[in-house]
């Protein structure tokens, strides 16, 4: 039977759609000939369909099973054996199956493998793009299955569209209950999706130049939302990322042995002593931030930040990191306190590593500076100094400075005078180092957009901003933005309106934000739709073992495990029930008239004295059994019987008036039968 | 052991089936009747959805969580619809025609819905033989033919009848096994041979042929011979003085043909009414009458296809009485 079956072909149609849909988004992250070989097998199997080719041959069967061997060797070899290397392995095996696909078996291997491969499309992006195109994904294959089991004769796609969609909505439903009420289980062997994805955002080192190519990108760095009503101004928002304190004369880098967290030994030394390096007043502030991935695993946050969960690491700068690197993702909740002291006392070991300079180099600067140094009195004066010297002289906020050379710091101070914030944070920092003032650069993001339809707050690349903190004896570090003396706009009103005439802003982005920003409708529309991504976030995304918990704690009180089953099982029962109404349309019970309805009443009552009617036993009939059982019914039944009959069987139907009348006569009739009724009644119990 | 259990279990379950769905002319399909499964495709689906639930714990991906889900929705609601597929459909059984031992017995099914619903991919087979398919879409009734291999001479009652679906996704299956009551007549395996006897008899011009000496009719009288026998003297007339006959009978020979049961001596039943059976047929196609003796029956001799159905039929009842 299955060795003559034939796949329909339309089926077949459907399922190279399905196939061709579900590879697309993978082929972006793909290597572009495993795309080719996907592009060549979908190729093949439309010439097979149209007759043109043959089904591959016995050695050509084996000569791609081994050429697959030799791509996942070579594969791990080169990638490791991480998420995109079995995306492409999974993508091989599955387009080779398509050619060969003959039996209804191997239909369904290919459809189950497109299941497989949407999710794969999930582990690398939940956003509502995604889940809408997987969502159609779905249906597409869902048609691939209908048309699979339809006879070609009545197969027709509109039809087969119409049914899959009919199918994925009464799916729906079920699948929302499911997706609540279904217990989650935090994961056992948690392995953390490795891709080869480009890490993005700020990184741990800074060149000149690092922070511009930022700027030249619009896309998302992470959404804030504040508790409550609270809204900081816009040059309050530094938030903090890492302490670059390296410098070798090119580049600032985060010194490799404070990167402690991930040491359990160095974690419990600072721990030890970290309340006591801090002092803090005033009210915190709350807040959550969702983090886009950036393949690193550092975070941002308000200073000085302290984890809610306590779920996350603090390293001895006091900067914030996820354990292992975010490529999903990320939210989590911080408590700022905006008003702080760390370091009062400052550790020698850290001391030394913020004054560090290199050995030689940018002499100009160097002199510069102890010249300046002896002009004022106290450090704290040195630093306001060298901040009137930027905003005195012609500085320039540009994303496009002058190339810089050997003694790079001197060549900005004195020569090219141009430059991005991160120029500015470098010889800033290094000035106050050649005069003895332990400083260190801070790199992170500056600024906020308002999202007006939700109350949040989107943080784009082009905000990445460094600037730098200062350690003064008595204070503790000190936050010191020398951009903000070049380019007040800057931190006042944000980048967008300090750029708003540098062409190399945002650049890369053809349709970016600030572009938009200028055409009303299509800015509204771009904020609207990230407000809906937002939600989508706050709702679906983070939905997950905690979430749930909480909502049942809320809605039931203490959760229990019957609890649960009890309110999954009735739920599920109960959407089960009303999908299935709606799919099996129940044949209509046939009406009865008042005049039938009437009729089994008197049925009923004759039941009562032992002569029931039985099952399809006809009103004839059964006048005809009660007149024998009982003949002293017998005219009364009669008469009742043949009315009724009468009645019942003409061949125009009775209107509502005349029903009534009808009924009427009925009833008289039946009463003067009822007066028979007592005595007999009597008579059966003496009986 | 086993073989024992299977057909214990085998009985058990007829008798189960024969009270849950009655042999009837005609069955509409409902909740009572109908059985569903999962195929092995659903199978392979349910396992795939698991994998995509195992990943989504893994990975914690929410929306894999989702999807995992949505498969599992898909595979009720596909229960519900193959279900819906079949439910209310009506079979009714309509005359079987009489077929040959090993030929394909033919039945005929009429399907019928109600004009709301529409009933697609139908699988209809009865046990181990091969499937007929129908849809019922764009009509209200279709008919089937459906077959059953005629394996044994004589009145064949139809097995019971699968009706089966896997429409709309194919990942369970609903189907019941109805009886529609269905018959037909099995005639013998035809055996062909060499029908060289009665080629001859399809020329000749008159009615009849006279062969003398026979005992059956009154012909005549001829005259005594000496050495005849007395018995046959016609001593009527010898006594009204009219000499010394002899009263003469003939047998009439006529072309119209008998086939005899005696025809075959030597074969055993089965072969004799094989061979009268090819008989039947090579003989009708030639239009000459033709009867048949049987064992306590005989069948005149006449022609057309009414003759030839009749005498097929009393070779396939033969022996049944």
């Amino acid at each position: 039977m299955e060795l003559s079956y034939q796949i329909p072909r339309p089926a077949l149609l459907w399922i190279l759609a399905a196939v061709v849909l579900v590879i697309l988004p993978q082929s972006i992250r793909m290597p572009m000939w495993i795309s080719g070989i996907a592009l060549l097998c979908v190729a093949w199997r439309l010439l097979i369909y149209s007759g043109h080719l043959d089904y591959p041959g016995r050695m050509m069967r084996v000569a791609v099973v081994l050429f697959t061997l030799l791509v996942s060797l070579s594969q791990i070899r080169t990638i490791g054996i991480g998420l995109d290397s079995a995306a492409s392995l999974l993508t091989l095996g599955f387009v080779f199956k398509l050619i060969e696909m003959r039996q209804r078996r191997d239909i369904y291997v290919v459809i189950s493998l497109c299941f497989v491969m949407s999710m794969v499309a999930f582990l690398y992006s939940q956003s509502v793009v995604t889940t809408a195109y997987i969502s159609l994904v779905v249906a597409v294959t869902l048609g691939a299955m209908i048309a699979a089991n339809r006879t070609a004769r009545i197969a027709d796609s509109a039809n087969t569209a119409g049914l899959a969609i009919k199918i994925a909505l009464q799916a729906l439903p079920l699948t929302i209950v499911l997706f609540i009420v279904f217990p989650r289980i935090a994961p056992l062997w948690a392995v953390p999706v490795q891709s080869g994805v480009n890490s993005t955002g700020v990184t741990d080192e800074m060149s000149p130049g690092d922070i511009s190519q930022l700027g030249r990108s619009a896309e998302l760095a992470f959404r804030v939302q504040f508790d409550g009503a609270e809204s900081l101004p816009h040059e309050e928002l530094y938030w903090r990322g890492l302490v670059l304190d390296d410098f070798d004369g090119l580049t600032w880098r985060r010194t490799r042995s404070s990167s402690s967290y991930s040491v359990a030994s160095a974690l419990a030394d600072f721990r030890i002593s970290y309340e006591d390096r801090m002092r803090t007043s005033g009210e915190p502030i709350s807040y959550n931030v969702i983090m886009e991935p950036t393949q690193q695993p550092w975070l941002f946050g308000l200073h000085l930040a302290e984890d809610v969960e306590d779920e996350l690491f603090r390293s001895r700068n006091f900067e914030l990191f996820n354990n292992g690197l975010i490529s999903q993702r990320l939210s989590y909740d911080l408590r700022s306190h905006l008003q702080n002291q760390t370091d009062i006392l400052l550790l020698d070991s850290m001391r030394n590593r913020s004054l560090r300079l290199p050995e030689e180099g940018n002499a100009r600067s160097l002199t510069f500076a102890r010249e300046l140094r002896t002009a004022v009195d106290t450090d704290r004066d040195f630093a306001n100094a060298l901040l009137g010297h930027f905003r005195q002289n012609e500085f320039f906020y540009t994303l496009n400075p002058p190339l810089l050379g050997e003694n790079r710091i001197d060549e900005f101070l004195f020569d090219t005078m141009a430059g991005f914030c991160e120029h500015y944070a470098s010889s800033f920092t290094f000035l106050l180092r050649a005069v003895g003032i332990p400083a260190r650069v801070v790199v992170g993001y500056q600024g906020a957009e308002q999202n007006p339809y939700e109350n949040y707050l989107m943080v784009y690349q082009y905000n990445a901003h460094a600037w730098t903190e200062a350690w003064f004896e008595g204070e503790g570090w000190v936050r010191f933005d020398p951009t903000g003396a070049v380019s007040p706009t800057r931190i006042e009103q944000g980048v967008q309106e300090a750029l708003r005439d540098d062409p190399a802003f945002m650049e890369d982005d053809l349709f970016a934000a600030s572009r938009l920003g200028s055409i009303g409708w299509l800015n509204s529309m771009r904020l609207r739709l990230d407000a809906i991504e937002y939600e989508w976030n706050q709702l679906v995304v983070n939905y997950n073992e905690d979430v749930q918990f909480e909502l049942f704690e809320r809605l039931f009180g203490e959760v229990t495990e019957e609890k649960v089953i009890l309110l999954m099982s009735s739920l599920a029962a109960i959407v089960l029930i009303a999908i299935g109404f709606t799919v099996i349309n129940i044949e209509p019970r046939r009406q009865r008239t008042p005049l039938a309805r009437f009729y089994l009443t008197v049925c009923r009552e004759l039941a009562k004295i032992g002569l029931r009617r039985g099952r399809g036993e006809g009103p004839i009939a059964y006048r005809d059994r009660v007149c024998r059982e009982r003949p002293e019914l017998a005219e009364a039944m009669a008469e009742l019987t043949e009315h009724y009959v009468r009645l019942n069987y003409k061949e125009k139907a009775l209107d509502e008036a005349e029903q009534k009348a009808e009924l009427k006569t009925l009833m008289e009739m039946y009463k003067r039968l009822k007066a028979k009724l007592p005595a007999l009644a009597g008579f059966r119990g003496s009986a | 052991m086993t073989a024992s259990l299977r057909v214990a279990l085998n009985d058990n379950y007829q008798r189960w089936i024969a009270k849950k769905i009655p042999p009837r002319d005609s069955v509409t399909l409902n909740r009572k009747n109908i059985f569903i499964i999962p195929t092995r495709n659903g199978l392979l689906f349910l396992f795939c959805a698991g994998l995509v639930f195992i990943a989504a714990i893994n990975y914690a991906v929410s929306l894999a969580f989702a999807l995992a889900f949505m498969m599992v929705s898909v595979f009720i609601l596909s229960i519900l619809h193959c279900f819906n597929n079949l439910n209310q459909l009506s079979l009714a059984s309509r005359t079987a025609g009489d077929v040959f031992c090993g030929e394909e017995a033919t039945f005929r099914v009429q399907l019928s819905r109600s004009p709301s619903r529409s009933h697609e991919s139908l699988e209809l087979n009865f046990l181990g033989e091969r499937a007929s398919y129908s849809d019922l879409a764009a009509n209200d009734t279709e008919e089937v033919e459906v077959f059953a291999a005629a394996n044994r001479r004589g009145e064949f009652r139809a097995p019971r009848m699968r009706v089966l679906t896997r429409f709309p996704l194919g990942l369970c299956r609903a189907w019941s096994v109805v009886d529609l009551n269905q018959h037909c007549l099995v005639y013998p395996r035809p055996v062909p041979f060499a029908l060289t006897q009665f080629d001859s008899g399809a020329s000749g011009g008159s009615d009849s042929a006279i062969s003398h000496e026979g005992s059956e009719d009154f012909y005549g009288l001829r005259d005594y011979v000496p050495g005849d026998s007395l018995r046959q003297v016609a001593w009527k007339n010898l006594a009204r003085g009219q000499g010394m006959h002899l009263k003469q009978f003939v047998d009439y020979v006529d072309n119209k043909i008998w086939l005899d049961w005696d025809m075959f001596y030597g074969f055993d039943v089965e072969g004799r009414l094989s061979r009268l059976c090819y008989c039947v047929i090579q003989l009708s196609k030639t239009g000459n009458d033709f009867g048949m003796r049987l064992p306590g029956a005989e069948y005149a001799p006449s022609s057309g296809p009414e003759h030839r159905k009749k005498l097929l039929r009393a070779l396939a009842r033969f022996g049944a009485q």
